[in-house]
């Protein structure tokens, strides 16, 4: 019996090794397979460069005393997964005019992501989710403001006289302004 | 370590309950006969997690339905390996169904007292293949549209409620989005749920009554761990290599192209339904929904009774052989039919076609939100395939067929168009022998016209030897875009032997004698300016009786523009498409 002991309890112990290693593969191998696809987002980037150009309105349109008007911003093809949009809304911007420039703000407070309000009466800005307030100049005007920074700018530039803006959202609730893509 | 487990053992007495989950007695010692229903679970359970993944990717609507499967299979990262796991997995189930089926049926572990584990195994089989039915429709291309269009119509041969159910099934009369959206919720939700509520009973009725032991016993008893668990584990573990092979070898699963119900598709079922297809060939409908099904249930259903005595379960054993030989017999019948069947082949080249071409349009333009069917309807080389098949193929042909690909039983009556135009297409025409044959004017009556009696038959084999120089001239008018143009000087000279200036037809002859081709309004036969060019055959189309081509002398061919049997668009849409290519 001692002889046939180390043996038999080697083969024992095979069989058990094999037989955890071999449920553990068919046991892991179903979310294995789908693991790539699941974690696609990840792997993909958004769309850089300058092919984001939207024309938002006429510089007409716009008042001189720098008051914001807000805009849809409609891209010519947008890509949602499987279908392609043409011509679709994709958000909305604060455009206020100084001279002939144009400042064009995101409508997304950088706080987390709640639609801000122009305030006629305070000449201000203000998101209505967690009180951050904003100057005309997009600056924090509170104390211990919930956003992080101030409200966000994006590329802006005037070509026979309609604004053109390059749209972009930015991650929330960080200091730093960053581009999402 | 210790102290979490024996917390956790405290609370919730997992310890005694792996022991006996892992310590069931299999008497005789661990067999491989004994697998079967493990490799069950294992499949199902890859296809709840592959399901489940699957579900993040797939969007059951009639616009988004194919378009989110080709998203999944073409743009995400490993998609088309996930895919193909759950197809091919599906099919593995079936397998491994009948396998534990028979493996039941051999050793008799179906009587008592099993009776009722062996009826609740046979409605797992039902769920599953209701599964198969369900997951077959949800790319929603034309192969599981059609499938399944004649699925749920046997569905309207159960009596009284037979097309209450269908309505019920489909969701309303047409197939659509809701039809999608019913499949998708029997699919992902009511079938697995229901499986899974099955599986616990089976396992539970399993452990009630232990493993049915085929006699003689090889061993002494053993364990379920490890021993059996290894075999088991072994068994999963190749069938999860056929899986994974099967994957790589076909790339995925198969993406045919976009339902379309005004797009005809020869509607054959997954291969494991495919003797079901073909007896209802030889059988009414009502037998492949109602009494075929009803029979098998009553006989399930009988099974445990009949097999209580040796005879008794030798015919059991002898009736799902039968059965399982039948299947067999019948599938492979419409298999070689179907590889018979010309036009069978030429509606799968065809479905073939149109998906890579759709996958090739998407990769230029992008899917619109109406869906990727409408870039096929769309597509103009499709649409000149379908024109051509409808208007032109009764007379004429394309590379012999009717330009999809699809045999014609007419006889071909005027001649074959692919490549038309073009230097060989001409030289061909010229050559009285092709002149008279089916392959051009054989079928009409210009057979026996001035061309062929007293021109090209006529023709010395010097003269002959010149013709493909006439052919170059005439194809140089059609401006193809797969040919190169003459230069001047080449052009100058084959004038010359149109016009026969240097006499090199003997009979003094010229073709300037009966045919135009420098609109100068000379001759009586077809004008030969701009011969093949895109005005030239739009024109010709449009209305082949004008003077400038057949006139009164005109065999049959319709005028499409004046009888308004085709539009413009139409015309030049079959005008690009002729001209666009050379014959294969």
């Amino acid at each position: 019996m001692s002889d046939h002991e180390p043996e038999y309890s080697g083969r024992r112990k095979f069989i058990r090794v094999a037989t955890l290693g071999a449920s553990a593969a068919c046991g892991i191998f179903p979310l294995a397979s789908g693991l790539p696809a699941l974690l696609d987002p990840i792997k993909k980037e958004g769309k850089k460069g300058d092919d984001r150009w939207s024309k938002v309105a006429s510089l007409a349109s716009l008042p001189n005393d720098g008051a914001p008007v807000k805009f849809e911003v409609i891209q010519e093809k947008v890509v949602d997964a499987w279908t392609t949009y043409k011509d679709v809304p994709v958000g909305a911007v604060y455009l206020t005019r100084k001279a002939n420039d144009v400042v064009a703000f995101n409508l997304k407070c950088p706080h987390l992501g709640c639609v801000i309000d122009y305030r006629k009466q305070s000449n201000d800005y203000c998101c209505p989710c967690h009180n951050s307030s904003f100057g005309l100049d997009g600056s924090i005007t509170t104390q211990n403001s919930p956003s992080p920074r101030p409200m966000d700018t994006m590329e802006t530039k005037v070509e026979d006289g309609f604004v053109w803006i390059r749209f972009q959202h930015f991650r929330p609730n960080i200091p730093e302004k960053i581009p999402l893509t | 370590m210790k102290f979490i487990f024996d917390w956790l053992d405290d609370r919730s007495g997992y310890r005694n309950l792996l022991h006996e989950v892992l310590y069931e007695k299999v008497p005789g010692g661990a067999r491989w006969r004994y697998v079967w229903g493990s490799c069950l679970t294992f499949a199902f359970f890859t296809q709840v997690v592959t399901g489940t993944l699957l579900w993040m990717f797939y969007s059951p609507s009639a616009q988004t339905a194919w378009e989110s499967v080709y998203f999944l299979q073409y743009q995400v990262w490993g998609g088309w390996f996930l895919r193909g796991v759950h197809h091919y997995m599906a099919q593995a189930m079936i397998v491994l169904l009948v396998l534990h089926l028979m493996q039941v049926v051999i050793d008799g572990a179906y009587r008592a007292p099993r009776e009722l584990n062996f009826w609740f195994g046979a409605l797992m089989m039902g769920v599953t293949l209701a599964l198969s039915l369900t997951g077959y429709l949800l790319p929603w291309d034309q192969k599981g549209y059609w499938a399944t269009a004649v699925a749920t119509n046997l569905m309207a041969e159960v009596p009284w409620v037979g097309p209450a159910l269908q309505k019920v099934v489909v969701g309303g009369v047409e197939y659509g989005h809701h039809t999608l959206t019913r499949f998708f919720a029997l699919h992902a939700g009511v079938l697995p749920a229901m499986l899974v509520g099955l599986v616990v009973v089976h396992i539970y009725l399993f452990r009630k009554h232990g493993i049915h032991v085929k006699e003689p016993r090889p061993k002494k008893d053993s364990y379920f761990w490890p021993d059996q668990i290894l075999k088991d584990a072994i068994a999963c573990l190749a069938i999860l290599l056929a899986v994974v092979g099967l994957t790589l070898y076909f790339r995925g699963a198969p993406l045919g192209p976009p339902a379309d119900p005004a797009n005809e598709f020869p509607a054959r079922p997954e291969w494991y339904f495919l003797f079901l297809f073909q007896l209802l060939k030889y059988v009414p409908a009502f037998w492949g929904a109602v009494i075929i099904p009803a029979f098998l249930g009553l006989w399930i259903f009988m099974q445990p009774f009949i097999g209580t005595t040796k005879s008794g379960h030798q015919l059991n054993i002898g009736f799902w052989w039968s059965l399982i030989a039948g299947s067999v017999a019948l599938t492979l019948m419409a298999f070689s039919e179907d590889r018979e069947n010309l036009r069978h082949t030429a509606a799968i080249e065809e479905a073939n076609w149109q998906a890579e071409r759709v996958l090739s349009i998407v990769d230029e333009q992008g899917i619109p939100p109406a869906g990727a069917v409408t870039l096929l309807r769309n597509d103009r080389e499709n649409r000149a395939r379908n024109l051509f098949a409808s208007h032109c193929s009764s007379c004429h042909r394309y590379n012999g067929h009717d330009g999809r690909g699809y045999p014609v039983d007419d006889v071909q009556s005027a001649p074959e168009l692919a490549g038309f135009a073009s230097v060989d297409w001409v030289t061909r025409l010229l050559t009285h022998k092709h002149y008279v044959s089916e392959e051009y004017f054989g079928g009409t009556a210009f057979k026996n016209g001035t061309m062929a009696r007293k021109v090209l038959a006529k023709y010395t084999p010097e003269e002959t030897d010149l013709l493909p120089q006439i052919a170059r001239l005439l194809s140089d008018q059609a401006d193809l875009p797969y040919q190169e143009a003459l230069d001047d000087e080449e052009h100058e000279e084959l004038m010359a032997l149109f016009y026969n200036d240097d006499a090199d037809f003997q009979d003094g002859l010229a073709c300037i004698d009966c045919h135009d081709i420098d609109s100068e309004g000379d001759g009586y036969a077809p004008d030969l300016t701009g011969y093949g060019s895109n005005e030239w055959t739009v024109a010709f189309i449009q209305n082949p009786e004008d003077a400038r081509f057949y006139g009164e002398d005109n065999d049959r061919m319709p005028c499409y523009a004046k009888d308004a049997k085709l539009s413009d668009e139409e015309i030049q849409i079959l005008s690009d498409w002729i001209r666009s290519k050379p014959a294969e």
